[in-house]
């Protein structure tokens, strides 16, 4: 698990080009949006499309992603359960 | 009544030292025939959460055009005018070979946003938060010209009071590629470049303008007669001989073909003028004539050319400067004149 969300981190910091950030600067449990990192709306269908990319996930119902991006650690624990890559 | 036009600021971020002039008296020659913009740090100019949603192409159009806003006291021009023969290429590059790869099915929403022309004068847009006429250009080598002259037809009938004008195309290591292989860019002699270009025009001089507008040509395949037609009736309507023009600033790159048409018609047009070049500093692109237009701006701002401006061996440099006139072509299809004067000139 704990390698799962450190690639997750490192592959967040490079498709919404957070030049400035650092894995262990980003907190597994810290909200993804509005607070901590500050993602907004067009990060969400970022993310989206990884999860469909890297992990074969395919979201289809938007409010999942609500749910689903609260921080790191949910992501990482909805791609360990339900991944197909 | 028709007004004047100045040229309030201009910036530029190419292969030469960004955001400056130091061109003037140490211009840097790029080896090789493919070469990239310097870029300045652009943590010092965009906080980390405006920058990452943007493309090189992007900071740079919104860098120059910030700093011309405040070097001319604008901050919401009339008009924003764009020029881009490529748009945002590198942005367009990365969303293609992401939908080939993975065989259309996922789309990547911000280089998506990012890929169209006419982003760049949208974003310039909305930084300012400016509603007035936006508009971009995209005519291969012809770009810059027409968002000038669209410009300055606007600002001449009093339609708007200040346009911001840009011309920004970057060249990605693919698009070389392409384009060596048409036979436009990659012969010896010369080197692509890139262009971020953007200059305040305005209706009045304000505070330290650098140069007047006084005239723009566009002509498609003109022949001789046409741009002899076209010079005089620049030449009549800026009040402005030709025999008080100091020097004509040519777009000759160093490619047989190309460089060709200005030694057949430049000896016929301009007979004993010396000529300039500017495209062995900034390089070729579709909008590099800007490059040369903001040059010759600030020759006529500093009154002087550099030695190393002039075509052939054994350039001298030279004070006191009234009236610069560029002439461009793209293709021996567009050609374009553009009179410059010295404020006061």
């Amino acid at each position: 698990m704990d390698e799962l969300i450190l690639n997750l981190k490192r592959e967040i910091i490079e498709v919404l080009n957070l030049e400035e950030v650092k894995p262990e600067e980003i907190e597994d449990d810290a909200p993804l949006f509005g607070e901590g990192l500050g993602l907004d709306s067009i990060d969400a269908l970022e993310l989206i499309v990884l999860m469909e990319k890297n992990y074969g996930i395919k979201l289809s119902d938007p409010a999942q992603g609500r749910e689903l991006f609260k921080s790191i650690r949910v992501m990482a624990t909805y791609i360990r359960d339900n991944r197909k890559k | 009544m028709t007004r004047e036009v100045y040229i309030r600021a201009a910036r530029q971020i190419s292969v030469q030292l960004p955001l400056s002039e130091g061109w003037m008296d140490a211009p840097l020659y790029p080896e090789g025939p493919y070469a990239r913009a310097v870029d300045p740090d652009y943590r010092h100019y965009f906080a980390p959460n405006v920058a990452r949603r943007l493309g090189k192409l992007l900071k740079r159009a919104l860098l120059t055009s910030r700093l011309v806003m405040e070097e001319s006291g604008v901050s919401r021009p009339g008009a924003i005018i764009t020029g881009t023969g490529l748009g945002c290429i590198e942005n367009t590059g990365i969303f293609l070979d992401a939908l080939a790869r993975e065989g259309e099915g996922l789309l990547q929403p911000t280089h998506f946003m990012q890929s169209t022309h006419n982003t760049i004068s949208s974003l310039v847009a909305i930084d300012a938060r400016c509603h007035g006429y936006n508009s971009t250009y995209a005519h291969k080598g012809a770009s810059f010209e027409c968002a000038l002259l669209d410009a300055f037809l606007q600002l001449r009938e009093g339609r708007v009071e200040t346009a911001l004008v840009g011309a920004h195309d970057e060249m990605t290591p693919d698009y070389f590629v392409l384009l060596k292989r048409a036979g436009y860019l990659g012969h010896a002699g010369g080197f692509s470049g890139e262009t971020a270009a953007s200059m305040m025009l305005a209706d009045r001089p304000g505070d330290g303008a650098l140069c007047r507008l006084r005239g723009v040509e566009l002509l498609y395949r003109p022949g001789a007669g046409g741009l002899r037609r076209a010079l005089d009736s620049l030449s009549r309507e800026a009040g402005v001989g030709l025999d008080e023009v100091d020097a004509v600033m040519v777009g000759a790159n160093g490619h047989p073909p190309n460089d060709r048409v200005y030694g057949e018609a430049c000896p016929l047009l301009f007979p004993g003028k010396p000529l300039l070049r500017y495209k062995h500093l900034f390089g070729e692109s579709y909008t590099a004539p800007a490059l040369g237009a903001y040059a010759a701006a600030t020759c006529l701002h500093r009154q002087r050319l550099p030695a190393h401006l002039f075509a052939g061996e054994g350039g001298v440099e030279r004070r006191g400067v009234r009236h610069l006139l560029l002439y461009n072509h793209f293709e021996n299809k567009t050609h374009s004149l553009v009179l410059l004067s010295a404020c006061g000139g």
